[in-house]
């Protein structure tokens, strides 16, 4: 399939060139020749100068996807061999890429992705209590995303502190931006010992939280007890507060942005009229802001989709090295199985494969749920 | 007459003052103190000048408080780097609030200079370590700036280039290929991590090529960006050029890479921004023995073997945050400009 994507490209690239070369080969009787010259100059510059751009995208990205697509009805793992033998083999007709145990079940990982389960870490061999995989890697990933709307309140109120025209605002924008230039393991390495549990932070408030277990207890455990939902609560209010603080710079320059743009006749007109600050906030600005807001719910639900590095940095992970089930993102298990194989060491790229389609597909389809929602309300 | 009725209207009407006399002295000063800090109430009404600078001081101490929120934790980093955590002692950096108790710069620390961390970080961080034999954190810096500056500058010169055809030229199939590549944007990079793993592996590139090849062909969002900005140049420069007998290539040297210089720069610092701060690209696809991991990666391998010693790992961190924070500051005008130009965009 990814020779057909590629060769569409090329159908285009003939197209474009091919009747015009032939028009450069023909001998100089038509006057119009100028004008032919333009556009044979125009698009050969027009595709040479996107060719670079064209091809990575298709390399890297569309074969990728094709690639990922189609291994993850196979069982290719350890990344053994050539990977384009493999595909090969796949179209010569060798149904044994689709053999798990013998039998032909080429939806062998997506059944296994669904039903996966993963058991507590709890003492005693008795005490296990199983619990869906992707669920509950799922079910962290969505909490991690309380952050997006404390985020953007924060930003809000924020934004509109700088837009009145006091001196330094700029200044202000500059401060608040650092944390998003700052790379997130200096932040979650200094994090993690501000909240820990003599930390500044629990000093502040006087508390003895247990913001971060520490590395040398072991990973978090569940099972003890408490359901699943309610474990490491406290463990995944860091990542929240964490990313809220270092996206904050970026919502608020947008925010910022999106203000000045607000109509300052309309909000004049509206002071004149005798509304108050509040009313005019609600009605003349948030009207006006909604298009920025859109845009950065979008983009932050498919950025919150994708977290990965910050529980895996903040919290230990379990004793083989893999994710914490109390903690990490779903992509995590991308990794944990794709790359590591599952702490095997052969890393199962079916398996991270058919991990990845389904990350994808929910991604995409929550940004189709914001899009229809956004196309109701304007009816 | 109608003039006879209005002024008894006004007359009739109490004034200010007067309305005031209704009050209890209690509830008159009250109002004058509120009246004072900006608030108008029955009694008094608060001065615009007045409500404008109570305002203002209420702003600056809300943005101040949170300048120091950003800032803070910052400045415990670089405090942090310099506390004096060799004897094992976690519960030092853990009480730190704004300087370690026991610091390198005091006069009982007599195991070297006040730069003690960063000699460990940078002489001995990675001796106890079982990966990379004559690895050190140098190597990783320098592993770090080619992968930072090499992509980044090719990529944005393709990404232009990209950006002036889809901007200024007129081709067969422009639109398609454009929102061809826009579709791209929505793929997650993680849901396709495992099959560029094999691809990557498939060509022999999982050392330092993974973090140089793939971003010399530039980047869709940055050709994105410059293109808007392409959008906002006069079209008839470019006329102009031609009519002289100025070739394409020649039009984008000469005319587009100067005019766009401000887009390409902001564009190209943010990347050089992200490519400095690429922990995951190293993690997933360069081994950990391997010598070719970029800075993050190596703070990450480096860490495990200081679990009780976090002082060199917090010295590790600001070499990490440093350069960032100060190409920011050099260029935070054409940075948050670029950004705010994005924002009014969308």
């Amino acid at each position: 399939m990814e020779e057909n994507i590629t060769a569409t490209a090329d159908e285009q690239a003939v197209e474009a060139v091919v009747p015009v070369a032939t028009e450069e080969t023909l001998p100089p009787k038509k006057k119009r020749k100028p004008i032919n010259q333009q556009k044979l100059q125009d698009n050969l510059w027009g595709w040479t100068f996107c060719v670079p751009l064209l091809f990575g995208t298709i390399l890297f990205v569309y074969v990728a996807l094709v690639m990922a697509l189609l291994l993850s009805f196979t069982n290719y793992s350890s990344f053994a061999g050539n990977v384009w033998d493999y595909l090969g083999k796949m179209f010569g007709g060798n149904d044994a890429v689709f053999k798990f145990d013998g039998q032909y079940d080429p939806l062998h990982w997506y059944r296994l992705v669904f039903t996966n389960e993963t058991y507590s870490t709890a003492v005693t061999q008795e005490e296990h209590v199983a619990i869906n995989e992707m669920g509950a890697y799922l079910f962290n990933t969505v909490f991690y995303m309380i952050g997006i709307p404390i985020g953007m309140i924060l930003s809000m109120f924020f934004a509109v502190c700088m837009s009145r025209d006091i001196k330094g605002g700029n200044v202000f924008r500059v401060l608040y931006y650092i944390p998003c230039v700052a790379s997130t393991i200096s932040i979650v390495y200094t994090f993690r010992i501000m909240f820990s549990t003599a930390g500044v932070f629990n000093q502040m408030f006087g508390s003895q939280t247990p913001w971060i277990q520490l590395p040398d207890t072991g990973a978090l455990r569940w099972g003890d007890g408490d359901p699943f939902w309610r474990q490491g609560l406290i463990n995944k209010l860091v990542i929240i507060i964490m990313s809220v603080w270092k996206g904050l710079g970026g919502t608020i320059i947008l925010y910022v942005a999106g203000l000045s743009g607000v109509n300052a006749a309309t909000k004049e007109a509206a002071q004149i009229d005798g509304a108050n600050g509040w009313t005019i906030f609600w009605k003349v600005t948030m009207p006006d802001l909604y298009p920025t807001i859109f845009y950065n719910i979008v983009t932050s639900v498919i950025g919150g989709m994708q977290i990965y590095a910050e529980p895996e940095l903040f919290f230990a992970t379990t004793t083989s090295g893999g994710p914490n089930v109390c903690t990490s993102g779903y992509v995590s298990l991308i990794w944990w199985y794709g790359i590591k194989g599952g702490g095997s060491g052969a890393g199962r790229a079916s398996q991270g494969a058919a991990y990845g389609m389904v990350l994808a597909v929910i991604i995409f389809f929550m940004t189709l749920f914001q899009f229809w929602l956004d196309s109701r309300k304007k009816d | 007459m109608e003039n006879n009725e209005m002024q008894n209207a006004v007359v009739a009407q109490p004034t200010f003052e007067e309305q005031a006399h209704q009050y209890s002295s209690f509830r008159y000063a009250v109002g004058a103190v509120l009246a004072f800090f900006g608030f108008s109430s029955k009694t008094h009404r608060a001065s615009k000048k007045r409500q404008k600078l109570v305002g203002d001081i209420f702003t600056y101490i809300i943005l101040l408080f949170g300048t120091f929120l950003m800032v803070y934790p910052f400045w415990w980093m670089l405090a942090g780097s310099f506390a004096d955590t060799s004897m094992g002692s976690q519960a030092l950096l853990e009480s730190m609030i704004w300087w370690p108790t026991n610091s390198t710069f005091d006069a009982g620390f007599t195991k070297g200079e006040f730069y003690y961390n960063y000699e460990e970080l940078f002489v001995r961080g990675f001796e106890t370590s079982v990966y990379a034999k004559g690895f050190s954190y140098w190597r990783a810096l320098g592993n770090n700036l080619i992968y930072s500056i090499v992509p980044v500058v090719v990529g944005v010169i393709t990404s232009a280039s990209a950006a002036f055809s889809f901007a200024k030229i007129q081709w067969i199939g422009r639109n398609k290929v454009f929102f061809f590549l826009l579709a791209a944007i929505m793929v997650p990079g993680p849901s396709i991590m495992t099959a560029q793993y094999a691809m990557y592996s498939s060509f022999g590139m999982l050392n330092a090529l993974v973090l140089i090849v793939p971003g010399l062909f530039g980047s869709i969002m940055t050709a994105f960006f410059i293109r808007q900005f392409l959008f906002g140049l006069p079209t008839s420069i470019i006329e102009a050029a031609k009519i002289d007998g100025a070739g394409y290539f020649r039009i984008f040297c000469g005319f587009i890479l100067p005019l766009a210089m401000p887009a390409i720069m902001a564009q190209g610092l943010l990347s050089f921004m992200g490519c400095w701060n690429n922990y995951m690209g190293s993690f997933i696809f360069i081994p950990n023995n391997s010598e070719w991991i970029n800075l993050p990666h190596a703070m990450y391998i480096m860490d495990t073997g200081y679990k009780n010693n976090q002082g060199p790992v917090i010295a590790a961190s600001v070499i990490c945050v440093l350069p960032v924070i100060i190409l920011f500051a050099c260029f935070q005008k054409l940075i948050i400009g670029s950004l705010m130009l994005t924002g009014s965009k969308e």
